[in-house]
């Protein structure tokens, strides 16, 4: 398995997808089989693609800048006028998307062997799920920016049909509904950013585009602008303010779905189209400066909203949108390796969390934070594994998030302003006290619903093996970031060197003084959310009493959903109202109607001209042909 | 030689008075003689008019041929449509056929 051969990672789920959707009523347990065979057969090929390419690198035959293989010419107008491609691309972006977006399909699909047994439309579930990883593979292979438009809607799609799978629930519909067109709004800029590209640069070509802008060869404001339209698809995909409100409704879909889609791997995509693009932000300082904002921004509203959901997997939801406004807010700042790192990590422990959740929601059908509690002695391994990812999420040593909190943190600290640092230290510890609400509430104190926990058990092998080997990796993966692993691995210079080579001097070896201070305020807030919410159940259901207003206010989502509502409603149903209008009357009535109903006025007064009499009509002929004749002669 | 005028004055003659029938007449059998006669005033202008410029060519005298070729066709046709007319309405006049309109 070579570079030239990466295009069969997507080729192999693509078949599936194909396969399963048509036959599964045909084959034996409707084809979770054959989607998990496949999913690991990608697996085992992008370990041998990680081996020839850190081969290559040891060898001293990588070029930076990756290799663009496999290209075919898949629409070709005017000799090279318009030139759209099939390609892959790899290089070490690539190669840390690759592990994760397949390593956390092939946790979820066998999760889901158990978890969506018995549901209807089985099948379907598998395949759709294949045509996601498809669509993903795709995304982060691309050499082009039209193939990964393509693979955009894509996973768009999947995220659509999968948020709805259960359409016969109106809310999941309706959040599937919302989900698709909030992400479209940030597509329709992706589409345009695109459009502004191959103007200025004649192809879709990401490395000659990168190429092209890096040498000065547009003008810089007009970079600028294409780089901001660029970044709004990845608002949109990333959950980024203010096109965030879609994701934590997405929840409505079966939780291996959100571990899949809505933590590990679509959500990110916004993160790795603006890292793909970093050379280029790095010429546009005002668009990184706007990723940098909205990145924080995003963090620290989604931190404050996760404190105060009652619905395990809604808390998740907003510490996915925050977890995503850190990386933005490392791309912000140029930090792409810190941000690649976190995303790294992220996808791991956040989709451990997810199944986790998976877990207790299997067992007792309950969802809501305030009704669950004391589940740890039912639910001895999902409490330790949810535990695990916990800890990391809330970036506490030798857990992975810490690591890459850690240099994010520092990258900020050392190239952003002081004051958007202080912001997100805050934010970091608000995600170390919803992780601990979240844990106490859930596992510890005495159960709030005993019929639930009466019935609660704990989850068979398929749901609890994957929850091991994603809290090995939650932990290991962020062993990532010393030197000395990547040179255990026999790479020299070590991992930074590998995966971050353009900005080395962002990713430092662990500063300890600085990582000590992390640490401490992650452990702050663990013992802050202790303290409050570690006590008797009823304190922590009162702490809405505590503050009101403040509680009225985070609960309703900073009123951001109302205030959307309001602006759809009033602003854009007003404008909608008015073309309507003009549409009907103007357009239609005067524009259309008005000229067949002009035409038809003189048809019916001209039509009694015809008399139907042939002597009439002989002297029409007759005085035609004289005055022709007159006309004629020159008379 | 007879002079040319006499010709186009019997030719202009004779098409006037069809095309006074054509447009008095009501009979659609007199109409049709009408039409005849006007056919006839322009074979006669053919003929004088190929004899008196050049007589020894004959395509003046091949289109009066034409002319009453078409002029029999026509009569066989349109005899046809007055005798469906007259079957159908029981009159051959041209001011009671006049449903081909609005």
């Amino acid at each position: 398995m070579g570079m030239e051969q990466a295009w069969v990672l997507p080729a192999i789920p693509v078949v599936l997808f194909v396969l399963i959707a048509l036959f599964n009523g045909l084959m034996p347990r409707r084809g979770d089989f054959l989607a998990i065979l496949g999913m690991a057969t990608v697996v085992g090929l992008v370990f041998l693609l990680l081996l020839d390419f850190t081969g290559s690198f040891r060898a001293g035959e990588f070029v930076p800048g990756g290799s663009n293989v496999f290209a075919f010419d898949w629409i070709n107008i005017g000799q090279g006028f318009f030139v759209i491609e099939f390609s892959t691309y790899v290089d070490a972006i690539t190669m840390v998307m690759l592990p994760v977006v397949t390593i956390v399909a092939l946790m979820v699909m066998i999760y889901s062997t158990e978890y969506m047994r018995g549901e209807p439309r089985y099948g379907w579930y598998f395949a759709v799920l294949s045509l996601f990883v498809a669509a993903m593979l795709t995304l982060v292979l691309s050499g082009n920016l039209i193939q990964l438009y393509l693979a955009w809607e894509g996973v768009g799609l999947a995220s659509y049909l999968l948020i709805g799978f259960y359409w016969e629930r109106q809310s999941a519909a309706e959040a599937a509904k919302k989900a698709f067109v909030t992400t479209r709004i940030g597509d329709v800029g992706l589409l345009i950013g695109i459009i502004l590209l191959w103007r200025a640069t004649g192809t879709f070509d990401i490395q000659q585009i990168i190429a092209a802008a890096t040498s000065g060869q547009i003008d810089s404001t007009y970079l600028t602008v294409s780089m901001l339209f660029l970044f709004g698809g990845a608002v949109g995909k990333s959950a980024q303010f203010p096109l965030h409100v879609w994701l934590p409704d997405a929840m409505e879909g079966p939780t291996p779905v959100s571990a899949l889609i809505h933590a590990a791997t679509m959500v990110v995509a916004g993160v790795y189209l603006v890292a793909r693009f970093s050379p280029v932000y790095a010429e546009v300082l005002v668009a990184r400066d706007v990723i940098l904002y909205v990145g924080l921004f995003t963090a620290f509203m989604a931190g404050t909203q996760g404190l105060v959901s009652n619905d395990i997997k809604r808390v998740l939801a907003y510490s996915t949108v925050s977890q995503l406004g850190f990386m933005f807010v490392a791309l912000g700042v140029g930090a792409v390796g810190a941000a690649m790192f976190h995303l790294f990590t992220h996808a791991f422990f956040k989709a451990l969390l997810f199944l986790g959740s998976g877990s207790v929601i299997h067992a007792t059908h309950r969802q809501e934070v305030e009704g669950l509690g004391g589940l740890r002695h039912k639910m001895p391994i999902t409490t330790a594994t949810f535990i695990v990812g916990s800890l990391a999420l809330a970036g506490i040593p030798i857990f992975a998030g810490f690591f890459s909190k850690d240099e994010i943190l520092h990258a900020l600290i050392s190239d952003g302003p002081a004051w958007a640092y202080l912001v997100l230290a805050a934010t970091a510890v608000l995600t170390a006290i919803y992780s601990t609400r979240l844990v106490l509430l859930t596992f510890f104190g005495k159960p709030k619903d005993q019929h639930a926990y009466d019935h609660a058990h704990e989850s068979g092998p398929a749901m609890t093996g994957p929850l091991v080997l994603l809290a090995i990796l939650a932990t290991v993966s962020g062993f990532f970031v010393f030197d000395q692993v990547g040179e255990a691995l026999g790479l020299a210079g070590g991992i930074g060197a590998l995966v971050y080579l353009d900005q080395p001097h962002h990713f430092t070896t662990l500063d300890w003084t600085f990582a000590a201070g992390a640490a401490g305020s992650a452990l702050a807030g663990v013992i802050v959310g202790w303290a409050y919410w570690g006590g008797d159940a009823k304190r922590a259901v009162g702490a809405r009493s505590w503050a009101p207003d403040l509680h009225a206010f985070l609960v309703n989502r900073w009123y951001m959903d109302h205030l959307f509502q309001a602006i759809i409603d009033r602003v854009i149903l007003g404008l909608a109202s008015v073309v309507a209008w003009f549409d009907k009357r103007i357009v239609n009535e005067t524009g259309v109607d008005g000229g067949a109903q002009t035409i038809g006025y003189f048809g019916y007064r001209l039509k009694f001209l015809q008399t139907g009499k042939i002597p009439n009509y002989a002297l029409g002929m007759a005085v035609g042909v004289v005055a022709l004749t007159l006309i004629a002669v020159g008379g | 030689m007879i002079p040319i005028e006499n010709f186009l004055i019997l030719s202009a003659l004779l098409f006037a008075i069809g095309f006074y029938g054509v447009m008095a007449r009501r009979s659609a059998i007199l109409i049709l003689m009408s039409v005849e006669l006007m056919l006839a005033a322009v074979a006669i202008n053919f003929i004088a008019f190929a004899t008196y410029l050049d007589a020894d060519a004959f395509s003046g005298l091949v289109f009066a041929l034409f002319v009453i070729t078409v002029a029999a066709a026509e009569v066989g046709l349109a005899l046809g449509i007055v005798l469906r007319l007259y079957r159908e309405r029981r009159t051959a006049n041209v001011d009671e056929a006049d449903s081909l309109k609005w």
